[in-house]
């Protein structure tokens, strides 16, 4: 119907306004991340960042401005987009197993009706071998321990197969290990041609981690390639002179501020 | 006819009284976001009425009272019993008392149907202005004073505990004994205004003077005070509407009374109220001139570096805090600003025109301070 | 044969309770998972306005009008209280508590008002009265069916149907409506949906035990189905069986005690919920009994090995490391003194020398351990969890 707008960019954001009960919570969001990317998501708290998800995904009803994924309204690029909302957004002592949770991430896939069977079962057990807990497939998730849980929803996104990925701080909670799994289990996607985006809770380890940095603060503070945007004035400006904290950090230029391979 | 007049005013007087009670008792309850347990134990007294009847063998009001306060502290505690020891959810535990004791006193009303004076019980479903008797008045009133007294007398200590329990605890107050006590007094408020608004009704006496009182001021002490007068109020329109009609269950039209006081308060209340805010936004938008508007176009120019570009009209809705279509519309037909359909959904768009920039450099000191 | 099973007034009522009990046991289940439970105490109440409403507007008691309006109204309840509470001037419980029953006072009122007309009575639909419901019956391929059951039969099948078709999207929506919306799945209509076929069964139930009953047959079975249950199908599965067994017993007992039939069956799901909460594997009485005393037990364990520890090669050893001794120092009573140590045995921990025990070397490194690690947790300052972790890792 309407031509493509943007389609070389993975999400592109224009103009995006969100208001709650007549606060600004996102203003003049002009964001675009380019494809092939693992890009981090940083800024205080309550600076917008679960926000600006949920309004990318359409869960959020923006007051102005619009979102192309790949090119496309969000509704009809569904397919291509996966979803890893916080953990604690979730009870987790529903009566379900590991295995029904990475069942669901292919819900989208079969559509209204259709039931999971024999082949999605086959490829959430692929999932749950993929994040390292395919003996816990039958576990009730209310066993599982906090890393184990992230893992799951994990394997539930991967199920998805999607080109363009939104976590909301996924690596919160979890010890050394689990962070490390779930870190090259994300850059295996991106390597894979997929783009990744996470929201992350930890300034330590973005310049580690990531490739591509946007720092939010109701409004885009800076965005681009972390070796450019990581920088004491960025951080100064999103975050509002917490100079210990900034001073605190390692932003010795080249060394360790360089993106994993 | 001095007969008549008599019992409206021994009517009027218990709903005042228990008006009040559900007030004071109902405010803390809705601050403590424990509206619907209120709700469970007014439903749960109806097995202890019905024993309390059964114990006495007759319709006396103290031991009926006494019955509904055993069953009510004893949903009360079987919430709290299901919640803390089986790990049920909150709505689960209060949905599953409230419908297991109910269901206990429907059979027991039923063992006791036929039986003589039985028939009085069922005014304790939806209420029965005329069923309060002389005898009743004074028991109540004393048991009103007492209750009254003791909130009186543990203000402080309440008032605390509704705020922030946690604070309290670590100031060594005990905690779960003044919470219990609150229950207690809660469910004898309960207890007081059955025979009158009936079991199913009782939990908006308890709502809602508390919440229209809330839309009016902001202290415990005065919501507290103004809900026990709503209460009052509703109870008693209650009662000597529905004294005048004969077949008028009390409760239903006492609940109507108090649930017009929270849509009057709800509309009108200074401030909260939907009428205020209304006026509030009219205000705002009056006071809107063309000058913010055309300053608000060019310091989202400046804040995107861009002299062309083109501003979402909600988004200038957001940054003036007011509906600005009509400035807008004026200024576009002064030749100001300019519309425009643009972005891939096509939504209205506005644009500083160069005779807009003229009026706005006219006071540059001023346009540039304001925007970015 | 089947002329036998509607002419016998008891399996009327049985049938009539074994619907009522699958009809709501299906959206039950969910709504308890979706901690809606009081949601439904609202809507129970509601109705009855839009039940009255219908027959003011069309004079039918029964059919399709009410049982919309009813539908609208319960509906009306919820939405109401969700739009009261989402202006920020009261809290959820509160718009709950408000919005209903001021529905169902104007009901009972309007009631009261036409109650000439209106063969409904204020206390028929709080209470009903299962025992009656083949007083009104409807000719059907000849046989007289009561019309309560016809109209919980189809609502049985309709919530049969919508939770047959929409399970994978009832679960997901339960579980992360979040994921729900990003898939495309409107959680919101769901559940709306849901809360419509809750007010509907709730009409469909009202004639046969009254609104008020009809919430335990909702809300009580899916509880014992969450108590006892770790899967979704069989949480329902066990609630639609409690709910059943509720009806059959329920009835017996109340022939027995002359009580209302309707009254025991409710009351019965309570039965349900009382052998699950005694039994249920995770918060279960009698499982919650035994962990803790597990615990303790573990607990003494340790001290008698610290103990032992403490003074293994040390000249009080002989004295000090016997039974006798455990009971004086320690404290404990002369059968806790006995458990500790045979369940140290058991765990081959310590060993009988003669009069004292010793230290195994499982028993040695153990208690090296514990003794390290209670220094090291003495020695260190005081962590802070940042709020909002959930759960470190295990």
């Amino acid at each position: 119907m309407t031509a493509l707008h943007e389609p070389h960019i993975a999400c592109h954001i224009e103009d995006l306004t969100v208001s709650y009960h007549e606060q600004p919570v996102l203003w003049d969001i002009d964001l675009d991340i380019p494809p092939g990317v693992m890009a981090a998501v940083v800024g205080p708290n309550g600076a917008g960042k679960s926000t600006l998800i949920k309004a990318v995904l359409g869960l959020v009803r923006p007051v102005a401005g619009h979102v192309r994924i790949f090119g496309e309204p969000v509704a009809r690029a569904r397919r291509r987009v996966g979803y890893v909302p916080q953990r604690q957004s979730v009870d987790w002592d529903f009566p379900a197993t590991a295995l029904d949770v990475v069942l669901m991430g292919l819900y989208g896939r079969l559509g209204w009706f259709r039931r999971p069977g024999r082949t999605e079962r086959a490829r959430a057990m692929t999932a749950l071998a993929e994040v390292g807990l395919e003996d816990y497939a039958a576990r009730q998730i209310s066993q599982l321990s906090g890393g184990q849980q992230q893992r799951v929803f994990i394997a539930r996104a991967l199920v998805q197969e999607a080109d363009l990925y939104f976590l909301d701080e996924p690596m919160a909670g979890v010890d050394a290990v689990t962070e490390a799994a779930i870190v090259t289990l994300l850059r295996r996607q991106r390597d894979a041609g997929r783009t990744v985006v996470v929201v992350h809770h930890d300034l330590q380890t973005v310049a580690r981690y990531f490739d591509w940095l946007v720092m939010l603060n109701k409004r885009i503070i800076a965005q681009g390639p972390v070796s450019e945007v990581y920088t004491a004035e960025n951080l100064r400006a999103a975050y509002g002179g917490q100079l210990a904290l900034i001073n605190a950090l390692d932003l010795a230029g080249g060394g360790e501020a360089r993106p994993g391979a | 006819m001095p007969e008549l007049s008599h019992t409206l005013v021994t009517v009027a007087l218990a709903a005042a009284l228990m008006g009040t009670l559900a007030g004071v008792l109902g405010s803390f309850l809705v601050l403590r976001g424990q509206a619907l347990l209120g709700d469970v134990i007014s439903h749960a007294a109806l097995p202890g009425v019905v024993l309390g009847f059964m114990v006495s063998g007759s319709r006396d009001f103290l031991s009926i009272l006494l019955g509904a306060l055993l069953a009510g502290g004893l949903a009360g505690l079987s919430v709290q019993w299901l919640r803390r020891g089986a790990g049920l959810k909150p709505d689960a535990a209060l949905g599953v008392v409230l419908a297991l004791f109910f269901a206990a006193g429907i059979v027991l009303y039923s063992q006791v149907q036929g039986r003589p004076g039985s028939a009085g019980l069922q005014v304790f479903l939806f209420g029965q202005a005329a069923s309060v008797l002389r005898t009743d008045l004074m028991a109540m009133a004393l048991v009103a004073a007492l209750v009254l007294a003791l909130v009186l007398a543990l203000w402080k200590e309440f008032q605390f505990i509704t705020f922030d329990a946690e604070a309290a605890r670590a100031q060594g107050l005990p905690v779960s004994a003044l919470e219990t006590l609150l229950g207690v007094l809660v469910a004898v408020a309960i207890v007081l205004g059955l025979a009158l608004a009936g079991v199913v009704l009782m939990v908006a006496m308890l709502i809602a003077p508390a919440v229209a009182a809330r839309q009016w001021v902001d202290r415990l002490a005065s919501m507290v005070l103004l809900a026990a007068g709503f209460g009052a109020l509703a109870g008693v329109a209650g009662a000597v509407i529905s004294a005048q009609a004969a077949g008028l269950a009390t409760g239903p039209v006492m609940v109507l009374a108090a649930s017009a006081l929270v849509a009057l308060s709800l509309l009108f209340a200074p401030g909260r109220g939907l009428l205020a805010r209304l006026a509030l936004r009219w205000r705002a938008r009056r006071a809107l001139h063309g000058r913010q508007v055309l300053a608000a176009l060019h310091g989202l120019e400046l804040d995107h570096a861009n002299p062309d570009h083109r501003s979402e009209e909600t988004m200038l809705d957001a940054y003036l805090g007011t509906r600005a279509a009509p400035q807008l519309e004026r200024l576009a037909r002064e030749g100001l600003i300019r519309r425009e359909r643009h972005g891939p959904e096509g939504r209205i768009h506005w644009e500083l025109t160069d005779a807009g920039r003229a009026r706005l450099g006219a006071g540059a000191a001023d346009s540039d301070r304001s925007g970015a | 044969m089947i002329e036998a099973l509607f002419q016998s007034v008891p399996a009327m009522i049985l049938l009539t309770g074994a619907l009522v009990a699958l009809a709501s046991a299906l959206p039950g289940t969910f709504l308890v998972l979706r901690g809606q439970a009081m949601a439904s105490d609202a809507i129970a109440h509601a109705i009855v306005l839009g039940i009255v409403l219908a027959w003011m507007l069309s004079g039918a008691r029964s059919g399709p009008l009410p049982v919309l309006g009813a539908a609208l109204a319960g509906l009306a309840s919820v939405v109401g209280a969700q739009l009261l509470a989402r202006s920020r001037l009261m809290g959820n419980d509160a718009a709950i508590g408000l919005v209903f029953p001021a529905m169902f006072a104007l009901g009972v009122l309007l009631i009261n008002l036409n109650a000439r007309n209106l063969h409904l009575d204020a206390d028929t639909v709080l209470l009903g009265e299962i025992g009656f419901v083949w007083l009104h019956t409807v000719e059907l391929a000849g046989y007289g069916v009561p019309v309560a059951m016809l109209t919980l039969g189809a609502v049985a099948l309709v919530n049969a149907a919508f939770v047959g078709l929409l399970w994978k999207e009832l679960k997901l929506s339960s579980f992360d409506p979040a994921l729900a919306a990003a898939l495309g799945f409107r959680p919101g209509l769901l559940g709306l949906a849901l809360l419509a076929l809750v007010s509907v069964t709730a009409v469909a139930a009202f004639d046969a035990v009254g609104v008020v009953l009809f919430l335990a047959f909702l809300i009580v079975p899916a509880v014992t189905g969450q108590l006892l249950c770790r899967g979704l199908a069989a949480m329902l599965g066990v609630a639609m069986l409690s709910g059943l067994a509720s009806v059959g017993l329920g009835y017996g007992l109340a022939l027995r005690w002359d009580v209302s039939i309707g009254g025991m069956m409710a009351l019965c799901t309570g039965a349900g919920l009382g052998l699950a909460l005694l039994a249920s594997p995770r918060s279960g009485l009698v499982a919650v009994l035994l962990r803790r005393r597990a615990l303790a037990l573990e607990a003494r364990v340790r001290v008698l090995l610290i103990h032992l520890a403490a003074h293994q090669g040390t000249p009080v050893e002989a004295e000090e490391n016997t039974l006798e001794a455990l009971e004086e120092h320690l404290r404990w009573p002369p059968d806790m003194a006995q458990a500790v140590v045979l369940a140290a045995l058991d765990q081959g921990l310590i060993r009988r020398h003669a009069q004292r025990f010793e230290l195994s070397e499982t028993g040695q490194a153990r208690a090296t351990a514990w003794l390290r690690a209670e220094d090291r947790r003495r020695a260190m300052p005081p962590e802070r969890v940042p709020a909002g972790t959930p759960g470190s890792d295990a």
